[in-house]
């Protein structure tokens, strides 16, 4: 399910519509299998610099070409569309998978679960493929973890920029933030309201 | 104080009944496993152990990753010795375990007890490791007991499969006669990747750098706790004591201000070497804190009998009082006629002067002021003599 962009990108700016990378909780970015700790943060970037390979990108381990990768959203999105730009030489991916909302996904369950949506990719070297969702399964999603599962015959996946289209609403998820842990009740912290000395009436 | 959650693979096969790590290889990593749970909840207090055994009736789950210390403790005890360790079996429990913590934010960590001879192959150790780098899993390998020939190079090869930027670790104890934990300590197991060590780990190593015989008073404080108070207390209050004796004797001669350190500081000097000789026996120690204690009422005890043995019967009170100003008194002469005897021993007395710092023992003016000191103490002893009688 891919489709090119027809139009030049000279008239309509199309970086703002590639835009949800800034609604991205960047802190809580994980991948598994990724070479390098923490290179996948690099991902996720302006659209204007999908194309700039010089700087870090994410790879998998020698050999194994699998990728998970989790993606959790400061607010909740609707997200309309994916692009991903992979490696030269086979290292791109050839299929994602999406799972929406689920935490802690890892191997085995990435691969026993049914995705909420599944794409085979081409390779995007010059970043114009954008793969479309389901939208209307993908209207409130807090995270979204992508599944790489093979690539084109190389040896390890690399991946550039994965690129997401969509709207944030600002409706956020658990927000539990200050959270006072009581391991016995104090009264000094739970004043009634007459012993404030508000309320309407008084005995006496 | 990374956030972790952790499965403890514990080795109790035939091979554990040795007794070259003290007192037993089982015991002394039993030893190691509560240090190790200790260690962990105390560095972050969500963090969650939990503890599998290897072989025995094969492997199984003894706890499933808890912060509650007391259950982890539980089921260390009580259990049975025998069969061959599965490792490989094992790690793969302990990942299966770890993949259903219930916090998902945890890291996963497992720490096993390889004590005796692995059977696996390098290869299937390796496909080991490498799933287990890529589900992001450290492993931290206690390499001890059986010296087999490969085990180390197996070892090896499966830490090199599952390393992944420096998280995992392999500790090698040879027996010897530092215990297991105490090995343990100094090494990234404990102290994490670099983060410098939990206040757990320092204290623990604070005390084992103790050493075995070289407790403050022979007494470990973490074994009897409520001896070492009391030795700690009674020699603080003897402390004060010989101060406030040191004070008196300044106070009442002029150049005594320095003779009064040296009496308190050889006084010290005796009881600490009373001290060292029992040091070895418990309870002969206790009796010396004791007695020590008790020394202050004795020798007032004497004083009182002799000069105001009436005043004493009638008013509790005022014997009291009598009682503890003549107590400082009577301590200066106690001490007086003991010290003086040890000033005789001129080479105890320039012992005790070379350990003193800024003091110079061969100073003229030092040796003037000990020659001047026992002839005032002389003195002293016989104005006190006719003192005593003429109240009498």
């Amino acid at each position: 399910m891919a489709c090119l962009h027809d139009h030049s990108c000279e008239d309509h700016d199309c970086s703002s519509d590639w835009s949800l990378y800034k609604h991205i909780d960047l802190s809580k970015i994980s991948a598994l299998n990724e070479a390098t700790p923490g290179s996948v943060k690099s991902v996720f970037k302006a659209w204007e610099h999908r194309l700039n390979s010089s700087g870090e990108h994410l790879e998998s381990n020698e050999g194994d070409p699998e990728l998970l990768v989790f993606i959790p959203f400061t607010s909740d999105v609707k997200i309309k569309s994916i692009s991903i730009v992979g490696g030269p030489d086979g290292t791109s991916p050839s299929k994602m998978r999406a799972f929406i909302n689920r935490d802690g996904i890892d191997f085995s369950d990435a691969q026993s679960m049914q995705a909420i949506q599944e794409w085979d990719l081409a390779e995007n070297m010059q970043g114009v493929l954008e793969y479309q969702t389901r939208y209307s399964k993908f209207q409130s999603v807090g995270n979204i973890t992508l599944h790489f599962p093979d690539n084109f015959g190389g040896d390890i996946t690399k991946i550039h920029y994965i690129g997401l289209k969509g709207e944030a609403t600002q409706l956020k998820r658990d927000v539990v933030a200050t959270i006072v842990y009581e391991l016995m009740p104090n009264p000094s912290d739970h004043k009634t309201r007459a012993e404030s000395g508000g309320g309407l009436s008084h005995v006496g | 104080m990374v956030l972790e959650a952790t499965m403890i693979c514990v080795d109790n096969s035939e091979w554990m009944r040795n007794g070259d790590y003290s007192p037993s290889r089982f015991q002394a990593q039993s030893d190691a496993v509560s240090l190790i749970c200790g260690a962990k909840t105390q560095s972050n207090p969500e963090n969650t152990v939990g503890v599998l055994t290897m072989a025995a009736k094969g492997v199984r789950v003894l706890a499933t990753p808890t912060s509650d210390l007391g259950k982890i403790l539980a089921c260390m005890h009580g259990l049975e010795i025998g069969g061959q360790m599965n490792l490989a079996a094992g790690i793969q429990v302990a990942q299966l375990a770890l993949k259903h913590r219930q916090n998902k934010k945890q890291q996963q960590r497992i720490i096993v007890f390889a004590g005796s001879p692995v059977k696996h192959e390098k290869k299937m150790l390796e496909l080991i490791g490498r799933k287990l780098k890529k589900n992001s899993v450290a492993l931290d390998i206690v390499n001890f007991g059986e010296e087999d020939e490969g085990k180390t190079e197996k070892l090896e090869a499966l830490l090199a499969a599952v390393n992944n930027n420096d998280s995992s670790h392999m500790v090698h104890v040879p027996p010897g006669p530092n215990a297991l934990s105490d090995v343990l300590i100094s090494t990234p197991i404990f102290t994490g990747d670099g983060e410098g060590g939990s206040g757990f780990a320092a204290a623990a190593a604070a005390a084992s750098a103790g050493g075995v015989s070289g407790y403050d008073f022979g007494v470990d404080p973490n074994l009897d706790p409520e001896l070492a108070l009391a030795l700690r207390v009674s020699m603080e209050e003897e402390r004060a004591r010989q101060e406030a004796a040191a004070k008196k004797a300044a106070e009442d001669a002029s150049k005594q201000e320095k003779g009064g350190g040296q009496h308190a500081i050889s006084q010290d000097a005796t009881m600490t070497e009373n001290k060292t000789n029992d040091l070895d026996d418990e309870s002969a120690l206790l009796q010396q804190a004791l007695a020590m204690s008790m020394d202050d009422p004795e020798v007032s005890h004497d004083v009182r009998d002799t000069d105001m043995s009436e005043a004493a019967t009638d008013d509790p009170e005022l014997a009291l009082a009598l009682q503890m100003s003549v107590a400082d008194s009577a301590k200066d002469s106690a001490s007086q006629t003991d010290v003086s005897k040890l000033l005789a021993d001129q080479s105890f007395v320039s012992s005790v002067l070379a350990s003193l710092p800024g003091v110079d023992p061969n100073d003229s003016s030092v040796k003037d002021l000990l020659a001047s000191m026992q002839s005032q103490s002389d003195q002293k002893n016989e104005e006190e003599r006719p003192n005593e009688e003429e109240e009498k």
